[in-house]
């Protein structure tokens, strides 16, 4: 499936790359800003995997749903934030492995 | 072997940049740089959105994304002034665990996808397919009409996170 000279392959092997690099980032990182990053990451790879599709099979609606997923994603961005900042007032740090009241 | 076209090169280009950029951010202790390098494997990866005949994508990942989210994360760093990591070995042997296996799984599929370039002589489905026009009313034509209810629905979303975010990070002044 080519669209305008780009195999889908390419597309998908990108996406499957920032997937994997967001994932990695996200299981190693202890920083909990770096593992958000991490996560947007991930979600950016998912984009692109949409959008390939929605290229290959000459359909729309895929660019419709990346614009939802970004706004989304802005709104997840603000309270995750607006969370990270409570919990350093609280704790003084954003480490994930000293952010441990609810482990058992 | 697959043909190079030009749109295919600058394709691989902007993706191996957003991909090296990527890796620099998860490589990267200080959260500064990684919000910096991301901002830059974004900006590649919106080319690729172009190229995928998305424009309108394209704009708003710059705008929305490396314009808004990312100075939004900088500027939260730079509110709560974090250190770097320290260098840590040998804890979460679980995480290290599963990490390992995304890779090898990601490994697995690339090696299965080059064996197929080799043993055929085009990808399958090559065709004389050619992209469309870049066409940014299209889109935003299909946004505004059949889709306008979650459009609408999304702005409500807006709302609600921005007075959350407002309630979680107010300090308060009297318990």
């Amino acid at each position: 499936m080519i669209t305008g000279g780009i195999p889908l392959s390419d597309v998908l092997l990108a996406s499957g790359a920032l997937f994997v690099i967001g994932l990695v980032g996200a299981l190693l990182r202890r920083n909990a800003i770096s593992i958000f990053l991490s996560i947007e990451l991930m979600m950016n790879a998912a984009n692109l995997t949409v959008l390939g599709y929605a290229a290959a099979l000459h359909n729309l609606e895929g660019q419709v749903v990346v614009f939802l997923v970004i706004a989304i994603a802005a709104a997840e961005a603000a309270v995750g934030l607006a969370i990270f900042v409570a919990l350093f007032q609280h704790t003084e740090t954003i480490d994930v492995n000293r952010i441990n009241l609810l482990k058992w | 072997m697959a043909s190079l076209t030009a749109t295919r090169l600058v394709f691989d280009a902007a993706a191996g940049i957003a991909i090296l950029f990527a890796g620099v951010m998860v490589i990267h202790r200080n959260p500064v740089k990684s919000v910096l390098a991301l901002v830059v494997s974004f900006f590649a990866l919106s080319i690729g959105y172009v190229l995928l005949s998305a424009p309108l994508i394209a704009a708003v990942q710059v705008i929305v994304y490396a314009g808004a989210i990312l100075v939004l994360f900088l500027f939260v760093l730079m509110l709560l002034n974090v250190p770097e990591e320290a260098r840590q070995t040998s804890d979460r042997p679980i995480h290290r665990l599963l990490s390992s296996a995304a890779i090898v799984v990601f490994a697995v599929a690339l090696l299965s996808v080059l064996r197929a370039y080799g043993s055929t002589a085009s990808p399958p489905g090559t065709g004389a397919a050619t992209a469309g026009p870049a066409d940014i009313a299209a889109p935003a034509r299909l946004l505004f009409s059949e889709h306008l209810l979650s459009f609408e629905a999304l702005s409500v979303l807006l709302l609600a996170a921005l007075v959350g975010a407002f309630a979680l990070a107010r300090r308060e002044t009297h318990p």
